[in-house]
């Protein structure tokens, strides 16, 4: 996997003693670094010139978060939900896939930043688990970031994870297309954290996963992660159609299961390649040779283009079964996908998103 | 070579990403898409899927733009006596969108056979959502009495009964892409 390198890190005034900082210093001690002052800076400048999504990921900010760190994961309106929650320590990424969907949500605003107030994420989640102990959360940090694209450089779980091995009633997953775990090795998870990769074949990585790690090194990366105790997960979205995909998808799930223990798997979950209108005139005009557009996709009621609905059925029961047959156990779940499309992949709809955040969370 | 088309969106007030990005074609390819755009005096809204499906397709198929309009089909519909401008346009949209979605237009088209098959009173209407999303069909009855309702829900009951109507929920849940296979109830 490519190493990250900002040309420039931002730092805001006020962020010195975060450890956040002192982290960076030492993992990009060439980088220069200058110092701000909240307010005299427009984030929304960040990125500049004909590629200013792109542009924006070339340097680093570290600043304050100053409303909440915890959300509710928005789903897809109408689309059957998994009561997830998400944690934003970051916003926007170093990695480029041609399919991200911050391309478009982070359009006006997409300065690659780190939140250094850690202490009050962690005050807020602890608010929260404390408040409701009665309730299993499944919490994660990949919405709008990759969780450990910029670890070896921020360190940032090093602080979470301690924190969330401690609590009775949370999952903490850490999503990732990275490689990026060596920081996570020698912490004790206490069956609290999780942590997934989005996987997709080789052919897919290397054509639409820019800077991201490859399939070999992400499921490597995987088996370090279970031999230090952790809990995996692994989501295969976007699943992408082109032709041959399927023996691609197939061989991509063997490898998987041939190099991780399914036991020690706490969830699985399936999503199609989706996109807004929006989204659609991002990508064809920052990656104008991606075909990730030519598939047979339609526009759904959420808002969302996916492919047909027979056809992403029949991809669902297709990857169901190759992953069934070598991981009987785990719980797999649909990713913003209706209620239709899930009585036919699975033969019933769950009755409602608490249920099946339920059944994820007790596996 | 671009100037018919330019004169015509002009004329027609279309926003300048929609010209730069006609500009932006090869001049073999402004050539075809003006000499359908201009004559049959296709919309903004028109002209942006066209480009749309156009793209897609080139880069799906490897083929030019100008090399894909050239074929036979769209020769066909363009020089068709019989047909007036709207149809021309509304036939020329079809093809690429039966180029564009060859497996999705195909199911459409195997369950509009099947529904013209049933020889439905014409106060029947079987329709499937559109892109197939939903997973339903949805049928339309227009009485103006009791008798008359009486009277059609017993077509439409025989016909429930009839091969097509299966076949047509067989391809709406599958698209005849594989044999239906649900899970097992669980996740």
């Amino acid at each position: 996997m490519e190493p990250f390198r900002p040309s420039r890190v931002f730092v805001e005034r006020g962020c010195e003693a975060s450890p956040i900082l002192r982290n960076l210093r030492r993992a990009l001690a060439d980088v220069p670094f200058e110092f701000f002052e909240r307010g005299a800076f427009s984030f929304a400048r960040a990125g500049n010139g004909a590629d200013s999504f792109g542009n924006a990921k070339r340097s680093l900010f570290l600043t304050r978060h100053k409303g909440e760190f915890l959300k509710k994961c928005p789903g897809s309106e109408g689309q059957v939900c998994c009561n997830y929650f998400v944690i934003n320590f970051a916003s926007n990424c170093p990695m480029d896939c041609s399919y991200c969907y911050l391309q478009e949500y982070l359009a006006e605003n997409p300065a690659l930043k780190v939140f250094a107030n850690i202490d009050d994420l962690i005050a807020e989640a602890d608010e929260l688990l404390s408040r409701h102990r009665r309730f299993f959360f499944r919490i994660g940090t990949g919405e709008i970031t990759d969780s450990l694209a910029l670890e070896p450089y921020i360190g940032f779980c090093r602080e979470l994870i301690p924190f969330f091995a401690r609590q009775p009633n949370v999952l903490l997953e850490l999503k990732t297309k990275s490689d990026c775990v060596e920081n996570l090795l020698d912490l004790d998870p206490n069956e609290r954290i999780v942590v997934s990769w989005s996987m997709n074949p080789e052919r897919v990585v290397a054509a639409d996963e820019h800077r991201t790690a490859s399939l070999e090194e992400r499921i490597w990366a995987a088996r370090r992660c279970q031999e230090a105790g952790y809990k995996l997960g692994f989501h295969f979205d976007p699943m992408i159609e082109y032709p041959g995909w399927e023996e691609d998808y197939r061989s991509m799930v063997e490898k998987i299961f041939a190099a991780v223990d399914f036991r020690r798997v706490a969830w699985l979950s399936m999503g199609v390649l989706r996109q807004t209108p929006g989204l659609r005139r991002a990508m064809r005009e920052r990656f104008p040779q991606t075909r990730l557009l030519t598939g047979e996709q339609v526009f759904c009621p959420d808002g969302k283009f996916r492919y047909f609905q027979p056809l992403r059925v029949a991809m669902y029961r297709k990857m169901l079964g190759w992953i069934r047959a070598l991981a009987p156990l785990p719980p797999v779940y649909l990713c913003m996908e209706s209620r239709a499309v899930w009585e036919q992949v699975f033969g019933f709809v769950p009755p409602c998103e608490k249920e099946l955040g339920n059944q994820l969370a007790h596996f | 070579m671009a100037r018919p088309f330019l004169d015509y969106a002009r004329a027609k007030g279309f926003r300048e990403t929609t010209v730069k990005r006609f500009l932006s074609l090869e001049e073999g390819a402004q050539r075809a898409v003006a000499a359908i755009v201009v004559p049959l005096k296709a919309s903004e809204n028109h002209v942006r899927d066209m480009l749309d499906w156009l793209e897609e397709i080139c880069l799906r198929d490897g083929v030019a733009i100008d090399e894909l309009l050239s074929r036979e089909a769209f020769a066909a519909i363009m020089g068709d006596a019989r047909l007036g401008r709207s149809d021309k346009l509304k036939r020329v949209k079809e093809e690429l969108r039966r180029i564009r979605f060859p497996r999705l237009s195909w199911v459409e088209g195997e369950i509009a056979r099947r529904i013209r098959a049933l020889k439905l009173d014409p106060r029947t209407e079987m329709t499937v959502p559109k892109g197939l999303e939903g997973g339903w069909l949805a049928v339309q009855l227009r009485a103006r009495s009791q008798d008359e309702l009486k009277r059609l829900l017993a077509v439409l009951s025989e016909a429930a009964a009839t091969g097509e109507v299966r076949e047509i929920f067989t391809l709406i849940a599958n698209g005849g892409l594989e044999e239906p296979q649900t899970g097992n109830g669980t996740i």
